[in-house]
């Protein structure tokens, strides 16, 4: 909780951001385990190749622009980035079950983003037409909003969590990290532990 | 075997409110010495099957925790201001099932040093503060602290910090394997002349008392343990107390009172079943072991026409003095592979920091770790400090995961007042009852101390070879898992609740035995303590009800 940390509770606290306000809890994911677990089979069928469904949530213009924005915040190239994790559907698929009470705020807040996008005078019709460099240019403008903060989190949650929520597509996050998934290690861990001489006694007590 | 059930109209010995930490000890205790026992806790019984590696319902969807839907609570900072929901979620945070927060745990296990307990004698009042001295000495809590070690099960290495108290045994089992974190820690703090050593967890490392080893799997903060190898309460005292035949583990039953007989004793417990049906359970006497938050609640929520301002809070402080533990963490990069995502959060820690030290110019100290951080998600949602949050600085931090570890300062926090556990005005729970409200703000002290610890952090990263340090926030902490202060202890009913025995002051068949217990917050790993105390209470609470003394 944890904050749940590096410290603990640091983390947890920054975690719980999305729990805010809003209804993300044991009794909310009771009430809607099936949504959750059509999410999960939504994620198969897209890893067994088959043709992603619709947005439900997002109109093609958000997804467009929720899109780019998670591109920046988590930038693809030679190893996986938000747009090959599908954050975007895992926001999507989060905010029409999950998350479903910050969908109004993201939406505000997605609207507010654009205005305030077309409000710089940009040549470009929307902030996913915008080049790279504009669109860096203008997120560093944003980036310390409550908007900003909700897609970042919501990104890395999408990247990072179990596939089975729709995001992390095919494990994309977890290999952008070099993150396995099991459930039994054996030391040595890492390089630095492999050849420790053993633990050497300052006390002289054992 | 056959566990025994009982009525809720058959009088019990002892009912005991919280199935945790403490709780499942005193329940264990009080059943092997002989006692019925029925133990009331609110949330769902679930078995190392249940749990799973699954970050967004641990951690976001409030998966075993308290959900601030149903049991939501307020919060202000300013004792004078309105509080709020938080939009961050609850305050405070612990886990609702069977065995508590004793099932999501890091398992860090320190013991206490005997400064912790007279610290105030040594160094005098701190004006506008609660510090105090404990009226229980280190000496007094030994054996205890042997006994959870021995019967909970905590790996660790006796000897070996120079700092450590006095101890009558060694630990029962060794060490965790140490990891690639606890290396370099170990290698950037003896170049500094400090002294780090393993950390002591209560985790198997060996086969131990029918459970089995640690298999390494990365998800023990947060989690509950798949292996059955943290030794969490519903792996350890609760199949023993309920081996005796004697004591009944009720899930699901949410205590909402402690109720008086005319004569101003504790009659039993009323409670909501799952269906919401309310019960009374009669008992003897009564133990609450709910935890720094529910504990007082209980009591506020239990006034009555004898006690009209919370049960057994003559001298005002039921809720009182609320501590924390704050800290602060620093994030390094090193050229090779940690792989800290693999085993147990900690495998090495360094107490030389420990004391206070008056050049410093402020109050406090604390212990410093080597830690994975973290699982996956949780380590990417990081943010605040120095910490890049997006954009390529941000992938290439993503990319260094492997190659990345932490290390984490927790610290003492002062007594105050004004931080506190009280009953919302207005706010009730999906229950119908009045909700918590949560009122803190860090002593300037705490923060310095915070500020210290990372400063040495950031030198034993450097010196470790680091080739990138952050460092996370430091700031006013607005909620917490470690859930202490608001039921302490003390000779004088006064400027206390519960005397060393953990009995109330003003109730004599009414205990109370959790980390509400705590004088000071010690260094920031309160769980082995509170077990501690717990074994303790019901070596005296048996004493006492065999005399025929409650």
């Amino acid at each position: 909780m944890h904050r749940i940390n590096s410290r603990e509770e640091e983390h947890t606290r920054r975690c719980l951001l999305l729990s805010g306000g809003g209804l993300l809890t044991g009794a909310w994911l009771a009430a809607h385990w099936p949504a959750i677990a059509a999410a999960h089979v939504h994620a198969g069928q897209m890893a067994a190749g088959a043709s992603p469904a619709g947005f439900e949530f997002l109109n093609p213009a958000e997804a467009a622009d929720i899109d780019a924005i998670a591109a920046q915040i988590v930038p693809g190239g030679a190893s996986p980035g938000a747009r090959d994790a599908h954050a975007v559907q895992f926001m999507d698929r989060a905010l029409a079950t999950f998350f479903a009470d910050r969908a109004a705020m993201f939406r505000l807040g997605l609207s507010d983003f654009q205005a305030a996008f077309r409000a710089t005078g940009t040549a470009a019709a929307a902030f996913a037409e915008a080049d790279p460099a504009e669109q860096i240019a203008f997120l560093e403008t944003q980036d310390h909003g409550e908007f900003f903060d909700l897609v970042r989190s919501l990104t890395v949650l999408g990247m990072f969590s179990s596939p089975k929520y729709g995001g992390n597509f095919a494990g994309a996050g977890w290999r952008l990290l070099g993150f396995e998934d099991r459930h039994v290690y054996a030391p040595p861990f890492g390089y630095y532990d492999r050849d420790y001489a053993g633990f050497e006694s300052q006390t002289g007590k054992w | 075997m056959s566990v025994r059930r009982y009525q809720p109209s058959e009088t019990v010995d002892f009912v005991v409110v919280g199935s945790g930490a403490s709780g499942g000890v005193i329940a264990r205790e009080l059943s092997q010495a002989g006692f019925s026992v029925v133990v009331l806790e609110q949330g769902p019984r679930l078995t190392a099957r249940d749990f799973e590696h699954d970050e967004l319902k641990y951690w976001v969807l409030s998966g075993i925790t308290n959900d601030p839907v149903t049991s939501p609570q307020t919060f202000r900072k300013d004792p004078a201001g309105t509080a709020a929901r938080r939009p961050t979620g609850n305050s405070l945070v612990y886990a609702r099932i069977v065995g508590g927060s004793s099932n999501h745990f890091t398992a860090n296990y320190w013991r206490f040093r005997e400064r912790d307990f007279h610290e105030r004698s040594v160094l005098g009042a701190i004006a506008g503060t609660g510090f105090a001295d404990w009226p229980i000495r280190y000496a007094e809590l030994e054996p205890y602290y042997t006994k959870v070690e021995w019967q909970v099960g905590v790996s660790g290495l006796a000897g070996a910090s120079p700092f450590d108290p006095p101890r009558s045994k060694p630990y029962p089992m060794p060490p965790l394997p140490v990891k690639s974190s606890g290396v370099l820690f170990e290698r950037g703090a003896r170049k500094l002349g400090l002294h780090p050593f393993p950390a002591p967890m209560a985790i198997a490392s060996q086969p131990f008392r029918g459970r089995q080893a640690c298999v390494h799997c990365g998800f023990c903060m947060g989690f509950g343990c798949e292996a059955m190898a943290k030794s969490s309460a519903l792996y350890t005292m609760i199949p023993e107390a309920e081996a005796t035949g004697r004591c009944e583990i009720r899930p699901e039953s949410y205590a909402i009172r402690v109720e008086l007989d005319p004569r101003g004793r504790a009659k039993g417990v009323a409670y909501f079943d799952r269906e919401r049906r309310e019960h009374l359970q009669k008992a003897r006497a009564v133990v609450v072991s709910a935890n720094g938050g529910e504990t007082p609640r209980l009591l506020l929520n239990s006034a009555c026409g004898r006690f009209p301002g919370g049960l057994a809070n003559s001298s005002g402080l039921v809720g009182k003095y609320l501590m924390f533990n704050q800290g602060a963490a620093v994030h390094a990069v090193f050229e090779h592979e940690l792989n800290e995502y693999k085993s147990v959060q900690v495998t090495r820690i360094l107490h030389d920091f420990y004391d206070t030290d008056p050049k410093r110019g402020f109050y406090g100290g604390g212990g410093i770790d080597a830690r994975m951080g973290p699982q996956p998600a949780l380590w990417a949602l990081a943010s605040g400090g120095d910490l890049p949050r997006w954009g390529a600085d941000y992938k290439s931090r993503l990319e260094a995961f492997p190659r990345s570890m932490a290390s984490t300062g927790h610290c003492t926090s002062l007594a105050l007042e004004t931080n506190s556990v009280s009953i919302d005005p207005v706010l009730k729970d999906a229950w119908g009852i009045p909700a918590i409200r949560v009122t803190y703000k860090d002593h300037p002290d705490d923060l310095a101390t915070a500020r210290f610890l990372q400063d040495r952090s950031v030198e034993i990263m450097q010196a470790a070879g680091a080739l990138q340090v952050w460092r996370g926030a430091v700031r006013e902490q607005t909620g917490g898992v470690h859930l202490l202060g608001t039921c302490r202890m003390g000779d004088d009913p006064a400027t206390s609740v519960i005397d060393k025995y953990h009995r109330t002051h003003d109730v004599p068949n009414l205990f109370l035995c959790d980390g509400s217990s705590f004088v000071t917050s010690g260094r920031g790993q309160p769980t082995m303590t509170i077990q501690a105390l717990a074994f303790r209470a019901a070596d005296h609470i048996s004493r006492f009800a065999r005399r025929h003394e409650i």
